[in-house]
C-alpha cells in the first residue's frame, strides 16, 4: 500500500465556552490515499465540519488542539506556525465550504477571486497566465469561460457553486474538502454536481474527503466513509463495506433509518433520544444511552477504535455482527 | 451606469430647484425690509428708501422678484450684497467657498481615513484592551462640545505652546505689501493638491491591472514621481513662503475637525466590520491561503466599507453646518462665517448665496455618494 496523502492521527479539539469546553472532537483518527473520496457522515454538531476546519486550521479562537497531529508530506499542519500553514492553504489542502454560495466575496469578479489565489501561491504567474488556468478551471467545472469576469450576483446557485469548485482545484491541491457544499441546492442541480465533482476528482486523481449528514450523498460520493458520532469517529470502512455490513449500532440505525428504493419494503426505524450535550459528554461510549446493545462496560470505558480487518474499524465494545 | 448617474443628475436639479424656491420665500418672510435695515441712518427720507428699494427692484411683488432671480440665477448673477455693498454675491462666494471645502474636505478626508483604519483594526482585534480605549476615547471626542475643544486646541496647541497661529486664514504682517493675492495662491495650492489626488488614483488604477510582481514596484514609483513634482514645482515657486502660511494656517482647526469627527466612522467601522468578519467569504479568503492583512483589508474592510462611505458622504453635506461653529472659533473667513454674518445683517442675497452653497455641497455629496456605492458595490452597479 502507498503512504496516505493526509494522515489524521488522534485528532483531539475542544471549543472553550464560558459554561466550559466543548469536546468538538475526540480521538479521531484516519487517512486519504491518493485518489480515495472519503465519506465522513454524521449528525450536525458531530464535529464534522470541525474537523475540516482542523485541517486547514481555520478555528475560531477559542478553538484548541489539544493533542494530535495532521500530516501531510511529513509536516504536522496543528503545530506548524501561521506563516508556513498559509502555504498549505489551498496549495495543498482546499476547500468547498458548507455556504459555498457565500463563499465568493460580492465585490469582485469571480475570475479575479480565483487569480488572487493562484497569484497568491504562484507569485511569478502573469495575469494572462493566470486568466488562461480559469478559462481551463472553468471548463472543467462546465461554466463558460466568459462567465470569469461576471460578479457572483450575476450567477445562478448552482453556477457558484461551480465557480467554488473551479476555486478549489486552481491551485491543484492534493486534497479537497468538501463540506457539505451542496445542501443549499437544489436535488436535480445537486445531483448532476456530485456526479461531475466525482468525475472531475477520479480525472485528477487527487484526494478528497466529503463531509455530508446526507448518507446518500455520501454513498454516491465517496468509496471509504467514517460515520462520526457526538465527536467521535465510530466506524471506518469501505462505503460499499459499511453499507453491506455495518458494526456499530449507531451506523446501522442510520442506515436503518434510511429508506431503500430497491430492497424490500421495511418499516423505517428511527434512534431514540438525541445526541449528547458535549460540554458534559456521557463517560465511556457516547452513543450508549442510545444505544440497544448497551451493556455497563460501554458506559464506563471508551472502545478502542480497533480494526475488523484491514479496511474496516469500529469503536465497539459490542459490534453488531456482519 | 450613465443612464443611472443622468436620472440622479436630473433628480438632484430637481431637487434643487425646490431648495432653491424653499429658501428665497423662507428668507423673504422674514420681517421688516432687508435692505432698508442697511441704510440706518435717521435724515433719510422716506422717499429715499423707496427710490432705494424700488433701484433694486424690492418695490416689485414678491413673485415677480422670486422670477426675475431665478432668471439672474441662470446667468449666473445671484445680484448684490447688501453688507459688503457693491460686491456681487457670486464673488464673495468664489472667494470663500474654496476656503471652507478645502478645510472640510481635507479634515473630513482625514477624519475617515483614521477612523475607517482603526475601526477596522478594533473589529480584526476584538477584545483586547486597545479597543476600550479607543471605543471610549472615540465617543469622547465624538460627543464633546466643538466650540469649547476648539477653543481649547487654540489655547494649547496656539497659545501655551505656539506652534499654530491663533486663527485666520493668513498672516496679514507677512502678507502685507506681498506681491501676491492670498486667493490666487490658494487656488494653485488647491490645484496641486487636486492634481495629486487624480495622479494618485491614475496610478493606483494602472498598477492593478498589472501583473503582481510589478504592481508595488509601479504604485511606489508612481507615488515619489508625484512627490517630485510638487517639489519641483513649489520649492523654487516666488510665493512658495506665502503658501506655506497658509498651510500652517490650516493645520489647526483641520485637525480639531478630525478629532472630533473621527470616532463616527470608527465605530461605524468596527460594528460594519465586525458583522462582515461573520461573513463566509472571509474564511474562505484564509482557506485560500492569504496573508492576515490581505484578508482584513481587501475583503472584510472592503466589504465594511460601504455603509461607512455613505456616512463620510453625507458627513460632508453637513460640513457647512459645523462650518459655521468652526469658522467662527478659528476666525476662518469661509462660507461658515459669511452665512452667519450675513444672516445677522439681513443681507438677503449673500444668505440666500451662502445656502445654496450649502445646499449645493449637500446635493452634490449626496450624488458622489451614489456614484461612489455603485461603484463599490458591483450588486447595485447593475440593478
Amino acid at each position: 500500500m502507498t503512504q496516505p496523502i493526509l494522515s489524521v492521527q488522534n485528532l483531539t479539539m475542544h471549543y472553550a465556552t464560558r459554561k466550559g469546553d466543548v469536546s468538538a472532537v475526540d480521538d479521531v483518527s484516519f487517512d486519504v490515499m491518493q485518489g480515495d473520496a472519503l465519506g465522513l457522515v454524521g449528525e450536525s454538531g458531530c464535529g464534522k465540519s470541525s474537523i475540516a476546519n482542523c485541517l486547514l486550521r481555520l478555528l475560531p479562537e477559542n478553538a484548541r488542539i489539544l493533542q494530535g497531529a495532521v500530516r501531510l508530506d511529513g509536516a504536522n499542519l496543528t503545530t506548524l506556525p501561521e506563516d508556513q500553514m498559509r502555504a498549505y492553504r489551498w496549495k495543498r489542502i482546499a476547500m468547498v465550504f458548507q455556504a459555498a454560495m457565500n463563499t465568493l466575496d460580492p465585490v469582485y469578479r469571480v475570475g479575479d477571486q480565483i487569480i488572487e489565489a493562484l497569484h497568491t501561491h504562484i507569485e511569478t504567474m502573469t495575469n494572462a497566465e493566470a486568466r488562461e488556468r480559469v478559462a481551463e478551471l472553468f471548463k472543467i467545472v462546465g461554466l463558460d469561460p466568459a462567465l470569469m469576469d461576471r460578479y457572483p450576483h450575476e450567477y445562478s446557485g448552482g453556477m457558484r457553486q461551480r465557480a467554488v469548485i473551479a476555486m478549489a482545484l486552481s491551485c491543484n491541491p492534493d486534497v479537497i474538502i468538501a463540506d457539505e457544499p451542496t445542501t443549499a441546492l437544489d436535488v436535480i442541480v445537486q445531483d448532476k454536481l456530485l456526479r461531475e465533482m466525482c468525475n472531475i476528482q477520479k480525472t485528477l486523481g487527487m484526494g478528497m474527503i466529503y463531509i455530508s449528514h446526507d448518507i446518500a450523498v455520501i454513498a454516491e460520493v465517496s468509496n471509504r466513509m467514517g460515520v462520526m458520532y457526538a465527536g467521535r469517529l465510530v466506524e471506518l470502512a469501505d462505503t460499499a463495506d459499511i453499507f453491506a455490513r455495518p458494526q456499530h449500532p449507531y451506523t446501522y440505525a442510520l442506515m436503518s433509518a434510511f429508506p431503500s428504493i430497491t430492497g424490500p419494503k421495511r418499516e423505517l426505524t428511527t434512534l431514540p433520544g438525541e445526541p449528547p450535550d458535549l460540554l458534559n459528554p456521557p463517560p465511556g461510549c457516547r452513543f450508549h444511552p442510545r444505544c440497544p446493545r448497551a451493556t455497563s462496560v460501554c458506559a464506563r470505558d471508551v472502545p478502542a477504535f480497533k480494526a475488523m480487518d484491514a479496511r474496516h474499524s469500529v469503536a465497539c465494545w459490542h459490534p453488531v455482527e456482519g | 451606469m450613465l443612464k443611472y448617474i443622468a436620472i440622479r443628475v436630473a433628480q438632484i436639479i430637481f431637487t434643487f430647484f425646490v431648495f432653491l424656491t424653499l429658501i428665497f420665500f423662507l428668507l423673504n418672510a422674514q420681517p421688516g425690509s432687508s435692505l432698508i435695515d442697511q441704510f440706518t441712518d435717521p435724515n433719510m427720507t422716506a422717499e429715499m428708501r423707496q427710490a432705494i428699494a424700488k433701484s433694486f427692484g424690492l418695490d416689485k411683488p414678491l413673485h415677480e422678484q422670486y422670477l426675475i432671480y431665478l432668471g439672474n440665477f441662470l446667468t449666473g448673477n445671484l445680484g448684490v450684497s447688501f453688507s459688503n455693498y457693491p460686491r456681487p454675491v457670486i464673488e464673495i462666494i468664489f472667494e470663500r467657498a474654496p476656503r471652507t471645502l478645502i478645510l472640510f474636505l481635507s479634515s473630513t478626508t482625514l477624519a475617515f481615513t483614521i477612523g475607517f483604519t482603526m475601526g477596522k483594526i478594533l473589529a480584526w482585534r476584538r477584545g483586547k484592551v486597545t479597543e476600550y480605549v479607543a471605543t471610549i476615547g472615540g465617543v469622547t471626542l465624538y460627543t464633546i462640545f466643538l466650540p469649547w475643544f476648539g477653543l481649547m486646541m487654540i489655547w494649547f496647541f496656539a497659545f501655551i505652546l505656539g506652534w499654530f497661529p491663533l486663527g485666520k486664514f493668513l498672516d496679514p504682517v507677512l502678507w502685507r505689501g506681498a506681491p501676491f493675492n492670498s486667493d490666487v495662491i490658494f487656488g494653485q495650492m488647491l490645484t496641486t493638491a487636486s492634481a495629486v489626488v487624480v495622479a494618485l488614483f491614475i496610478v493606483y488604477f494602472i498598477s492593478r491591472r498589472l501583473d503582481p510582481i510589478r504592481r508595488q514596484p509601479t504604485q511606489i514609483g508612481g507615488a515619489l514621481v508625484i512627490g517630485a513634482a510638487v517639489l519641483a514645482v513649489w520649492i523654487p515657486h516666488p510665493a512658495a513662503r506665502y503658501a506655506l502660511d497658509i498651510l500652517h494656517h490650516l493645520i489647526l482647526p483641520i485637525a480639531t475637525l478630525a478629532t472630533v469627527s473621527f470616532a463616527g466612522s470608527m465605530l461605524l467601522t468596527r460594528n460594519s466590520m465586525l458583522e462582515t468578519l461573520r461573513e463566509d467569504f472571509v474564511m474562505a479568503a484564509r482557506a485560500k491561503g492569504l496573508p492576515d492583512n490581505v484578508v482584513r483589508d481587501k475583503h472584510a474592510a472592503r466589504n465594511a466599507m460601504l455603509p461607512v462611505v455613505t456616512a463620510f458622504v453625507f458627513g460632508l453635506a453637513l460640513a457647512i453646518d459645523g462650518g459655521v461653529v468652526t469658522e467662527t472659533i478659528f476666525s476662518w473667513p469661509g462660507m461658515g462665517q459669511t452665512l452667519l454674518q450675513a444672516v445677522s445683517r439681513k443681507d438677503i442675497p449673500l444668505a440666500i448665496g451662502g445656502l445654496i452653497f450649502g445646499g449645493s455641497l449637500a446635493l452634490t455629496a449626496h450624488l458622489i455618494a451614489d456614484i461612489l456605492y455603485a461603484y463599490l458595490d458591483p450588486r447595485i452597479r447593475y440593478s
